[in-house]
């Protein structure tokens, strides 16, 4: 039955993963954090998968518990020596139909929501995986309306930060 | 273009983008020990709850009850005992009451709350215990100070005291009373700082603007 258990979990993980390692990019800066922050994320998923149901989707199910632990139950090492930085190698693939100033452009942008706070990180990544107000206000536990003037904040900051 | 669907539609094609990792990477993390802030919260609070609760017991030792039984103060004192050991036991059952409660399913601010409100159970407890100590230790001082300035005894007993002996008495209890507050004080100062400046400060930010 345990057994059962740990390889359905496994599965699953294996399969949305994305999710998680996204979460990762989004709160860490190098390599051995975002190592770090999946574990500790698999960790309290596998920790919580009891309490999953099937009624919902895996994936779904899983945004809340990963971001939880991003934002609440993971404590950062303190590491003596960086590793460099993904924004300035692997961060992102370049796509070739983007001009150069679309990338530059974008390569603000991600650098920008680095620099967000926890709660707005959160907001900017449920966005960005078109989850829809409603949703976010019930992952974070605010009001919608409190989700939308968050989210219209978090625009005016970035779009300062690409037009000054 | 909006600046995040911009942003939206290049997170979408970076879909490639990522680690993939295996099934038996996977299988082997999930058997790794959490450092979660929770874990280390329950650690740090079943710790202060013991000692807490030593202290509780060193103040009444022995010597104390018979001192107390020759002056039949036994009632009163059997009343404040019991009454200090139910208030104990219900905190210690708040604290697993509250900390049963968290759990990484519930949505963010929720989690964040019972957070905070296992820990303030503990900070209560210690408030309590502090507090009750400093007023068993007044009480105790203001029934020797009476005791020792009834003539008769103070005639008879050697251990009566002058007005020098009173301050000197006085004095290095106010001094170990603030030393030893003083030390709890940056022992909370020092615990809330690591482990709960980052959780108050995202539990304020995502309730700002709540009505």
């Amino acid at each position: 039955m345990e057994k059962e258990l740990e390889h359905q979990f496994v599965t699953n993980l294996e399969r949305d993963q994305n999710i998680v390692h996204k979460i990762c990019r989004i709160y860490t800066n190098d390599q051995a954090s975002h190592n770090d922050l999946f574990q500790e994320i698999t960790i309290q998923l596998w920790k919580a998968y009891p309490k999953f149901r099937g009624d919902a989707k895996f994936s779904t199910w899983m945004y809340r518990v990963a971001l939880n632990t991003a934002i609440t139950l993971y404590r950062k090492k303190k590491r003596g020596i960086q590793t460099q930085d993904y924004d300035s190698v692997h961060f992102r693939i370049k796509v070739d139909e983007y001009d150069d100033e679309t990338e530059q452009q974008l390569s603000l942008m991600y650098n920008a929501v680095k620099e967000l706070n926890d709660i707005d990180k959160a907001l900017v990544f449920l966005y960005l995986e078109d989850k829809n107000y409603k949703e976010i206000s019930e992952t974070m536990g605010i009001s919608e309306v409190n989700a939308r003037v968050k989210m219209n904040r978090v625009k005016t900051k970035l779009k300062k930060i690409l037009n000054p | 273009m909006d600046e995040l669907d911009l942003l939206k539609k290049d997170w979408n094609r970076q879909q490639g983008n990522y680690p993939k990792l295996t099934y038996d990477q996977i299988y082997k993390m999930i058997w790794k020990r959490s450092s979660s802030i929770v874990k280390w919260i329950f650690y740090i609070s079943i710790i202060e709850l013991i000692v807490a609760t030593l202290l509780n017991i060193i103040f009444s030792g022995d010597k104390y009850w018979e001192d107390i039984e020759k002056n039949n103060l036994e009632e009163v004192v059997t009343i404040l005992y019991v009454l200090s050991y139910a208030i104990t036991f219900y905190f210690i059952f708040r604290f697993y009451k509250n900390y049963k409660r968290i759990s990484t399913t519930d949505d963010a601010a929720t989690l964040m709350l019972n957070i905070l409100k296992t820990r303030r159970t503990v900070k209560f407890y210690i408030g309590y215990v502090l507090i009750s100590t400093g007023m068993t230790v007044v009480g105790i001082s203001g029934y020797m100070i009476l005791k020792h300035s009834n003539k008769d005894i103070a005639q008879a007993s050697k251990y009566a005291f002058d007005a020098v002996d009173w301050i000197k008495f006085i004095g290095v209890s106010v001094l170990v009373l603030t030393v030893f507050l003083g030390l709890i004080w940056c022992f909370y100062r020092l615990l809330y700082g690591i482990l709960l400046r980052r959780l108050k400060k995202n539990y304020i930010e995502l309730k700002k603007l709540e009505i």
